[in-house]
């Protein structure tokens, strides 16, 4: 799934900054992927449908801004 | 074995005892699971790592039709011309390694053109993956960019549920090629049979888009105002189902229609209200017109490079309304000012309710007029030329002679372009070409695939000279089963196509467009398929009529003009009003 994910924001050139993956903590086929990209919002946009095509992708959410990077990524750091 | 023929005597298999439960291999399951899937045609090439199932195939013969061709890109062209004609899902089994690598071209023009294909390849044992064994690629991340889905399967308790969702993904919503990767130990493992249930949903895919009542009124209410409305119908609409509708609508409304390339058959070319075929080498009237209209309905079409030309020039004054069932392509290229996001059957079922019965005859007459600029700058002189063979003459003799009735194949170049504007499709999916990829040795494979899917129409090959040596190889796949296609090159002993860019925009220097062709007759003959050339006007009626009466397979190469060119022509980066009639003045 990284892969998938991360070849559509390589074809549109968008730089990946930071990333974490992660497996559910109850259930080891679901999980999720929380990126830092540096792009512009109508890119962003673009990219979220594209990434929502994906058939194993359940939900894709665009926040504005790195601190809600650190935020997420700290929840997910927090359970494990 | 006779062309076409689906079922053939099963060979015996060895008794099983009646009172164990049934075990099955995973090839077997495989097997089953196509056959519930309502597969009865396969292309496939075998190999190593695939042989199991090719071992259970041997007792299958009365259930799937497997059609041996020459190359794995030849069995997975054939499985796209057989989806593209028929609406079903084409099937493609190929080995590992180079088999697999071999698939790529062809999922990739299968994504871009949306064409429901399964192909299935063998894979080494579990144990090996990761070795670099013998034919071993890692094959699900070669194609996660060119495939709507994938999937490796290690165990055979998951081939059918692979298989189903398989199915299910790739015909579903927007469609498009899915793969599954079948390891050898999966094929070979016996395990208890189980009952077949197909695929009727995913948690996370959800390919069918709620039609939003507000989307439409909005979209309605700017049809009713308009004064100089404007549809481009794309393949959206086959894909649909939709040309009841689309002509419902537009008879309603008045509004002109204009197809894609693959949009070409979803509205009949003889209708009052088809206005042309759009594009870099489509009509006159409906590309310059293009930039007068007030509202714009792009219906199952993308807004593709080829059809807008200079996206900033694209436009500008309409309003646009895009009908589409994927939501990744309203706004990705043309900004929607009323985005519907829906099937275009359902999207026009309720615009016919919603807009307001008008005609637009004096819109309409303006691309009629337009036309006629084109008809005889052009149009007459490709239908009555002087000097060498012209391709608008034999492609305007073979639409004439088979009513534009045929199912007709092309590849990718001048030969392509010329067929799109003078062979006057009447019904859908009829017109199949390799659009979004441009993938030249497409046509040959593709209408072997296609005769397999339309068993009752006259299939017709159009390609060029260089488009055919690249799967010339599947001369062998229509000499084995005596398929009924009829190959019809172009040939003009160049990349026509591309050789007319370096006359129009590289100072005619011709860097490698020439080619030295050998005996293309002598060829098919060796191929035992009948053959023609033709080179001369006078001979060309009864060339043509002999090639579509006889009932096997025929080849006829029509020897045209070496530097002839396609106009009009939307040079690139130039604005759809710009269109070219002829080639600029030096």
């Amino acid at each position: 799934m990284l892969n998938r994910i991360i070849n559509i924001l390589n074809r549109r050139r968008v730089r990946i900054k930071k990333l974490m993956g992660y497996e559910d903590e109850n259930d080891f086929r679901r999980g999720g992927i929380i990126l830092l990209v540096h792009t512009t919002a109508d890119l962003a946009e673009k990219c979220k449908l594209q990434l929502e095509k994906l058939i194993e992708v359940d939900e894709v959410n665009v926040h504005d801004g790195s601190n809600h990077y650190l935020e997420l990524s700290e929840r997910i750091v927090d359970v494990d | 074995m006779d062309a076409l023929q689906t079922k053939v005597e099963p060979k015996p298999k060895a008794a099983v005892k009646e009172s164990s439960p049934e075990k099955i291999s995973g090839s077997e399951i495989l097997l089953r699971s196509l056959v519930e899937e309502g597969v009865e045609t396969i292309f496939g090439y075998p190999g190593g790592a695939i042989m199991p199932v090719y071992d259970a195939l041997y007792h299958y013969a009365d259930k799937l039709n497997h059609i041996l061709v020459r190359h794995e890109q030849g069995a997975v062209h054939a499985a796209q011309g057989f989806a593209r004609v028929s609406g079903k899902v084409g099937v493609a089994l190929a080995t590992s390694g180079p088999g697999a690598t071999n698939l790529v071209t062809g999922l990739g023009d299968a994504l871009i053109d949306s064409t429901p294909i399964v192909c299935i390849t063998g894979q080494v044992f579990a144990h090996l993956l990761g070795t670099d064994a013998f034919q071993e690629t890692d094959v699900i991340n070669t194609t996660i960019p060119v495939t709507k889905w994938n999937v490796q399967v290690t165990e055979a308790k998951d081939i059918a549920g692979a298989i189903a969702k398989a199915f299910y993904i790739a015909k579903t919503g927007r469609p498009g090629p899915v793969l599954v990767d079948i390891t050898k130990n999966a094929q070979n493992e016996i395990i208890e049979a189980v009952e077949y249930t197909k695929c009727d949903g995913i948690r996370t895919y959800r390919p069918k888009p709620q039609l939003q009542p507000s989307q439409i009124d909005e979209a309605a209410q700017l049809i009713n105002n308009a004064k100089k409305p404007y549809i481009l119908a794309g393949q959206g609409i086959i894909l649909s189902g939709a040309t009841k509708e689309l002509i419902a609508f537009s008879e309603k409304t008045g509004i002109p229609v204009a197809c894609t390339l693959l949009g070409l058959g979803g509205f009949p070319t003889n209708h009052p209200n088809y206005v042309g075929f759009l594009g870099m080498h489509g009509n006159y009237g409906p590309n310059v017109l293009t930039n007068e209209c007030d509202v714009l309905i792009g219906i199952g079409m993308r807004f593709d490079d080829r059809v807008t030309g200079n996206v900033s020039k694209y436009a500008k004054q309409a309003k646009v309304i895009h009908i589409d069932i994927d939501k990744a392509e309203i706004s990705k290229i043309i900004t929607a000012h009323v985005p519907v996001h829906a099937d275009a059957k359902e999207a026009l079922r309720a615009l016919i309710d919603k807009c307001e019965a008008n005609n637009h005859k004096d819109w309409i007459g303006k691309f009629r007029a337009l036309n006629e600029i084109e008809n005889e700058k052009i149009i007459q002189k490709e239908f009555n030329p002087s000097g060498p063979l012209v391709m608008g003459e034999v492609v305007h003799l073979l639409s004439e002679f088979t009513k534009g009735e045929a199912v007709v194949v092309t590849d990718v170049g001048q030969h392509q372009m010329t067929t799109a504007r003078y062979y006057e499709y009447k019904n859908p999916r009829t017109s199949i070409s390799s659009g979004g990829a441009g993938t030249m040795g497409f046509a040959l494979p593709a209408a072997i695939g296609a005769a397999y899917g339309a068993p009752n129409k006259q299939v017709v090959a159009v390609i060029g000279d260089g488009g055919y040596q690249m799967t010339i190889q599947e001369l062998g796949t229509i000499m084995q089963y005596k398929i009924p296609v009829k190959i019809l090159i172009l040939n003009n002993n160049f990349l026509g196509m591309v050789r007319q860019w370096q006359e129009l925009f590289h100072g005619k220097r011709y860097s490698f467009t020439e080619m030295d062709n050998p005996d293309f007759v002598k060829i098919a003959e060796a191929y035992r398929i009948k053959a023609n050339k033709v080179t001369k006007r006078e001979d060309l009626v009864f060339a043509i009529k002999e090639m579509l009466n006889e009932k096997g397979p025929y080849f006829l190469e029509a020897v045209v003009g070496k530097e002839d060119n396609v106009f009009p022509m939307v040079p690139a980066g130039a604005s759809v009003s710009d269109i070219l009639l002829e080639a600029p003045a030096k």
